[in-house]
């Protein structure tokens, strides 16, 4: 079918007025228009026609009413195998429909005929595929759009792929497989999720709970009926050790073995005591045997004893005796030598004595003749002192200091210096007396004699007799007066000081002491002779001179040999000390000899009488030995038969350690026996209460039933893995076939689609939708996208190139459909536009395009039939 | 004329965890009325007294209930007398048991626990060999060979284990001589432990157990009704039945063509009896996919009327030929998805589990279509 005219009157915007588009022809046609042109309105007044039915007025149709209301009329002509025809179509008031053959004008077809014969031409019908493709911004899914258009497309897409391919339903298994794969899917879907895990609360996962559940209680179940069994067994051997136990014979044999060891323990008991007893006794009498062996032992050693000690007495008094007589003997040499001392003693005194007067008397003498000498020199040492004295005392009075002479001649040399200055420079008065006149003029009260020269001092008053009183006032300084006179006044007080009246005098006085000094030398040098000790030390010496030769007698005799016969005298006197000293020594000896010979005699005594008092009278003594004798003998056969005794008891000892242990452990028999008793009893109390639980919640029973239980859940557990694995087996198989078959069905339609696709996109293939027949997915550099989420531009191009496939379909199979776009590439860059109308253009060998287009610009340039709106009046 | 009822292995208390929980409750019900059901049978069978010969309860610690009321039910039962022998469940390590038994003893009931002889009445003497403990590892019979009766008695022995090299419990240790009945001159040895009734020799038994709790023996429960004419008379022994439930295996023997769920249909046992069955449908050969899912539909359709229904088809193979396949889809997807799982399950290089899973996906698919209008 192809299009070549559509014309519309009293359509939407062409209220009251027609336009038409003629000249459609072969290829592409481009209706290029602005916005608000009318191009829409064309377009679906063309679909109207084709797919509504004129007598209702969906939206579709009311869409085409204008804002004014009227009656819409389209007509379109067309050219088919058939034959050239013009479909009418009039909406609301005078809705008809009809076809007439345009050539001759007669009428085909009219009403539900003429839509017959429209449905046919779109949809196919029986006699072959849809005849018309459409392709607008709607189908990009960018508008909506009403689903009787969809489906009316979808059909006419299915058409084309019948015709080629066969009946969908046929190859892809159509409602029995999608029947099938929807049985699958919902058994499986009970069992487990889509991504093959059991499906919570569904049966697989129950089985899966049940077993686990049951495996936990079987376990449980399984542990608790061990543990009864272990506990009836445990209870078991402990009723058999109890029976044993408590058995009264064996009790009774226990018992009487305790007994029995208790007895044997006594008698050791009894025994050992006994024992000990006897050994004490045998301890006593070795102790008696002991003490009598000793006691006559003693006795024999004290005879003994007293036998040297009568020896030792004897010879000690013998000793002694001796001792008391050289004692005796040492004492009357030492009288000897003590008056041998004192003889010599009183000779040597007398001697001494002698001697000693002697020698007084001639000191006495001695003295005398020194004394006269003495008192000699002492009476010129005392003249010759009182000289030095009077000496002395005489310049004393003369004496002057050192210098003094010096210092005076010094003076009187300055003064005579002086007053050699001041007779220089005084004024000089002199009174040369008339003759006759004496005296007459007197010079501070005195008269001056004639010729005289006096010197003038300062103020002097001359009376001049008769004349009265002339004073003269000199002026003071540099006449030396001054000078003078401090050297006058000095040389006064000196002469005052020395006490002598001039220099000369002084000399005088010096060349005195000189000599007295002299005088006094010799008359010291002579004294010193004379006492060279002083006065007083002779004085002394002649007072104790005196003194000695003062009362002496005198003595006749030999000084020496008076001094020999003291020296013999001393002799004597030394050798009788020392003679009387070792009588003394040996008086001391005898002394302690016998002190010595006394003590030894009286231990000797003391001993020898506590002997005799212990051993008693002599006749007493034998008896007493046998005495002695006879207790030992007794003693010994005390202590023999108490030592027999404790032999035999010893002989006889049990071996009481042994009956104690015996005893002992026949007791914690006894004792054991009742605390495993007790012991046992409460352990079976306990698995007495444990089994009779577990009995009474019949464990066994509730074991065996869980095992039952879990083999059963078991079982079906594997039952629905069976079913699980047979489910999905066949769903992946049904999926895989129909998958297959889906490809199949499409590959005519992807066969065309592919070159064009290739204009646009490099390397892209397409899946396409079983349900809607266009494409679903497209495949790039190996990613798959859904169409959806494309963009608004390669959208409409794939929507564009799937349509043209399917006419390129159709156009091979001899049915040649036009395909018409309206705006149906308005994402599209120019780029893109004028690859497409390569496309297009190719196609258009033998194939009817449609463009509605407001792109005038992008559409100028790519060629093509171009349509224009015309103005169109109805006929009739 | 001596009679009594010999019966055994009652496993009173055993609970059935592996049944549905519904049924449970019955199946345990059943092991205490089957006291009621010897007891009728003795009535009926003129017998005085009724031998169990081991295992009355199915485990050593039985609930004190579960023991009262067995007890409770013999006693209610005088002057019938039972004797009760403990067995491998019940032996005599179970102390509690048997101290709680006697001390709740009703008088008509008698507890054989030691090994000694018993005088039923004069002239009759029970030999008992009772279990001393699980696995006594010895015949505990030996010393009835021994054992001195008074002469002209009946010498009865009672018994529990096994006696050829099988046992109930699968071990056989412990064996009893199979001519122990010959040796000690016994007039009859009544056996406990196999579940199935079972004449050893003219004068040993096994009686079987008078309820059945599992598959194993295929056979209604019952009893055996025992008359002693007299000291080495051959004992005259009869089968009663004495079952509540019945306990059975259905085998199905298949082929390539067969209509499974017709053989099915053709071999349940009547509506009546459904209640107190409890079958097993154990499949093999071979089955085309249709009769397959046709026998799975038609065992859920009579499931519900059983006490208790299993199919088991591990023995069943699956054939598939083309045919087989149309009737999943002759073309397209879904066929072709069945044609690789066919593959798949053919093919011997692959894995058993991926095998098996194939296969059963195949099965389903075809289940899936056959609900499906064509």
């Amino acid at each position: 079918m192809k299009l070549t005219a559509l014309r519309l009157h009293n359509v939407r915007r062409f209220a009251g007025r027609g336009v038409a588009v003629e000249g459609i022809g072969d290829g592409v046609n481009v209706l290029c228009a602005v916005n608000e042109f009318g191009k829409s309105t064309c377009f679906d007044a063309l679909h109207a026609l084709f797919f509504q039915p004129h007598s209702g007025t969906p939206g579709a149709v009311q869409g085409l009413r204008p804002y004014s209301g009227g009656n819409p009329l389209v007509e379109a002509d067309i050219l088919t195998g058939q034959g050239a025809f013009r479909l009418t179509k009039q909406f609301y008031g005078g809705r008809r429909a009809m076809v007439r053959e345009l050539g001759s004008g007669r009428l085909v077809a009219q009403a539900d005929e003429a839509e017959r014969f429209i449905a046919n031409l779109v949809q196919g019908g029986t006699t072959g595929p849809a005849g018309l493709l459409w392709v607008r911004q709607g189908i990009t899914g960018i508008e909506r759009r009403a689903k009787s258009d969809e489906e009316g497309e979808k059909r006419a897409r299915e058409s084309v792929l019948t015709s080629v391919q066969g009946e969908v339903e046929s190859l892809t298994g159509g409602r029995r497989m999608a029947q099938a794969v929807a049985d699958c899917e919902e058994e499986l879907s009970r069992l487990v999720t889509a991504t093959g895990r059991p499906k919570a609360g569904g049966p697989y996962a129950q089985a899966i709970e049940e077993r686990d559940r049951l495996v936990e209680t079987e376990r449980r179940l399984s542990a608790e009926v061990r543990e009864l069994r272990e506990a009836l067994d445990k209870r078991r051997s402990l009723r058999a050790r109890l029976a044993e136990l408590e058995n009264p014979e064996q009790q009774a044999t226990r018992l009487r073995e305790v007994t029995q060891a208790e007895a044997a323990l006594t008698a050791a008991r009894a025994h050992g005591e006994a024992l000990k007893t006897a050994e004490v006794e045998v301890a006593l009498a070795r102790n008696r045997l002991d003490a009598a062996r000793q006691a006559l032992d003693s006795h024999c050693r004290n005879w003994a004893r007293f036998a040297v000690l009568r020896d030792l007495d004897t010879d000690g008094r013998r000793k002694r005796d001796e001792a008391q007589a050289r004692q005796r003997a040492a004492s009357e040499a030492g009288q000897v030598a003590a008056t041998a001392v004192d003889t010599a003693e009183r000779e040597e005194r007398e001697a001494r004595d002698l001697l000693s007067r002697l020698e007084k008397s001639l000191r006495a003498r001695d003295a005398a003749e020194h004394l006269a000498g003495l008192l000699q020199s002492h009476a010129k040492a005392e003249a010759g002192r009182a000289e030095v004295e009077a000496i002395q005392a005489e310049l004393k009075a003369i004496a002057l200091p050192a210098n003094a002479v010096k210092q005076l001649e010094a003076i009187e040399t300055e003064l005579v210096g002086l007053r050699a200055v001041v007779a220089a420079r005084v004024p000089l008065l002199r009174v040369d007396y008339r003759a006759g006149v004496t005296g007459a003029v007197g010079l501070d009260g005195v008269a001056l004699g004639d010729g005289e020269e006096r010197s003038l001092t300062r103020s002097a008053g001359l009376e001049i007799e008769g004349v009265g009183r002339l004073t003269l006032t000199l002026p003071h300084g540099r006449d030396g007066h001054d000078e003078l006179a401090q050297a006058e006044a000095r040389c006064r007080a000196l002469l005052a000081t020395l006490g002598v009246g001039s220099l000369v005098e002084a000399r005088q006085r010096e060349s005195a002491i000189r000599d007295l000094t002299g005088r006094l030398g010799l008359a010291q040098q002579r004294l010193a002779l004379l006492a060279p000790d002083g006065l007083a030390a002779l004085r002394e010496t002649i007072a104790r001179l005196e003194a000695q030769s003062a009362g002496s007698v005198e003595v006749k005799g030999d000084p020496e040999a008076v001094r020999g016969a003291l020296a013999m005298a001393e002799a004597r006197v030394t050798a009788s000390r020392n003679a009387q000293r070792e009588a003394q020594s040996a008086r001391d000896a005898a002394g302690a000899l016998v002190v010595s010979t006394e003590r030894a005699l009286a231990s000797v005594a003391s001993e020898l009488s506590g002997l005799a008092a212990m051993l008693g009278a002599e006749e007493g003594r034998q008896a007493l030995d046998m005495q002695l004798a006879a207790a030992l003998a007794e003693a010994d056969a005390v202590f023999s038969a108490a030592q027999a005794q404790v032999e035999t008891l010893r002989a006889g000892a049990t071996d009481l350690a042994g009956a104690e242990a015996k005893f002992r452990r026949m007791r914690s028999v006894v004792d054991a026996a009742a605390a495993e008793i007790a012991t046992m009893r409460e352990e079976a109390a306990g698995l007495n209460a444990l089994i009779g639980a577990r009995s009474n919640d019949a464990i066994e029973e509730a074991w065996q039933e869980a095992s039952d239980k879990l083999a059963a859940a078991q079982k079906r557990l594997a039952g629905l893995e069976r079913e699980v694995a047979l489910l999905t087996r066949l769903r992946d198989a049904l999926e895989a076939a129909r998958a297959e078959a889906r490809d199949h069905y499409f590959a005519p339609v992807m066969g065309e689609l592919r070159p064009l696709l290739g204009l646009l996109f490099e390397d892209a293939t397409v899946t396409f939708d079983e349900e809607t027949l266009l494409p679903r997915t497209v495949s790039r550099n190996g990613l798959e996208e859904p169409v959806g989420v494309l963009s608004g531009g390669m959208r409409e191009q794939l929507a564009v190139l799937t349509r043209l496939a399917f006419a390129r379909l159709l156009a091979k199979d001899g049915q040649p459909t036009p395909v018409i776009l309206d705006d149906a590439l308005v994402y599209s860059d120019d780029d893109r536009i004028e690859r497409m109308f390569d496309a297009l253009h190719r196609q258009a060998s033998n194939q009817q395009i449609i463009v509605f287009s407001c792109r005038q610009r992008a559409f100028a340039q790519l060629g093509g039939n171009i349509l224009r709106l015309v103005p169109w009046v109805p006929e009739g | 004329m001596f009679r009594f009822i010999h019966s055994s292995d009652l496993h009173i208390g055993k609970r059935f965890g592996s049944m549905p929980e519904e049924l449970r409750g019955r199946l345990r019900d059943a092991r205490h009325t089957v006291l009621d059901r010897l007891a009728v049978q003795a009535r009926a069978g003129e017998a005085g007294t009724i031998l169990l010969a081991g295992d009355c309860f199915d485990t050593e610690t039985p609930s004190p209930a579960m023991l009262r009321q067995a007890l409770a039910a013999m006693a209610g039962h005088a002057p019938l007398r039972w004797i009760m022998l403990p067995g491998n469940h019940d032996s005599l390590l179970a102390d509690e048991l048997w101290a709680a038994a006697r001390a709740a003893l009703p008088a008509n009931v008698l507890l054989a626990t030691e090994p000694e002889p018993i005088e039923l009445e004069p002239g009759i003497m029970l030999l008992p060999a009772p279990c001393t403990t699980r696995r006594p590892g010895r015949d505990l019979t030996d010393w009835m060979d021994r054992a001195a009766t008074p002469e002209g008695a009946l010498r009865i022995g009672l018994a529990h284990g096994a006696i050829q090299s099988f046992s109930e419990d699968g071990v056989g240790l412990d064996i009893i001589a199979p001519d122990r009945a010959a040796r000690s001159g016994l007039d009859y040895l009544a056996l406990g432990d196999w579940h199935g009734q079972m004449r050893v020799n003219a004068r040993s038994w096994y009686s079987g157990a008078p309820e059945p709790d599992r598959f194993k023996h295929d056979e209604p429960g019952r009893a055996l009704l025992v008359s002693l004419a007299g000291p080495g008379a051959a004992p005259e022994v009869v089968p009663v039945e004495t079952g509540s439930f019945d306990w059975r295996t259905l085998p199905l023997d298949l082929l390539s063509g067969d209509d499974a769920a017709a053989v099915l249909a053709e071999r349940l046992p009547s509506g009546s009896l459904r209640r107190q069955s409890l079958l097993r449908v154990v499949a093999t050969g071979r089955l085309r996919p249709q009769a397959r899912a046709g026998l799975d539909a038609a065992v859920a359709a009579v499931t519900p009327e059983f006490a208790h229904l299993v199919l088991e088809t591990e023995g069943l193979a699956t054939d598939c030929e083309s045919e087989d396949l149309d009737a999943i889809d002759r073309a397209g997807a879904l066929r072709h998805a069945a044609d690789r799982l066919l593959a798949e399950s053919l093919d011997e290089s692959r894995a058993a589990g991926e095998r098996q899973a194939a296969r059963d996906a195949l099965v389903r698919l075809f289940s899936y279509c056959e609900g499906m209008p064509s």
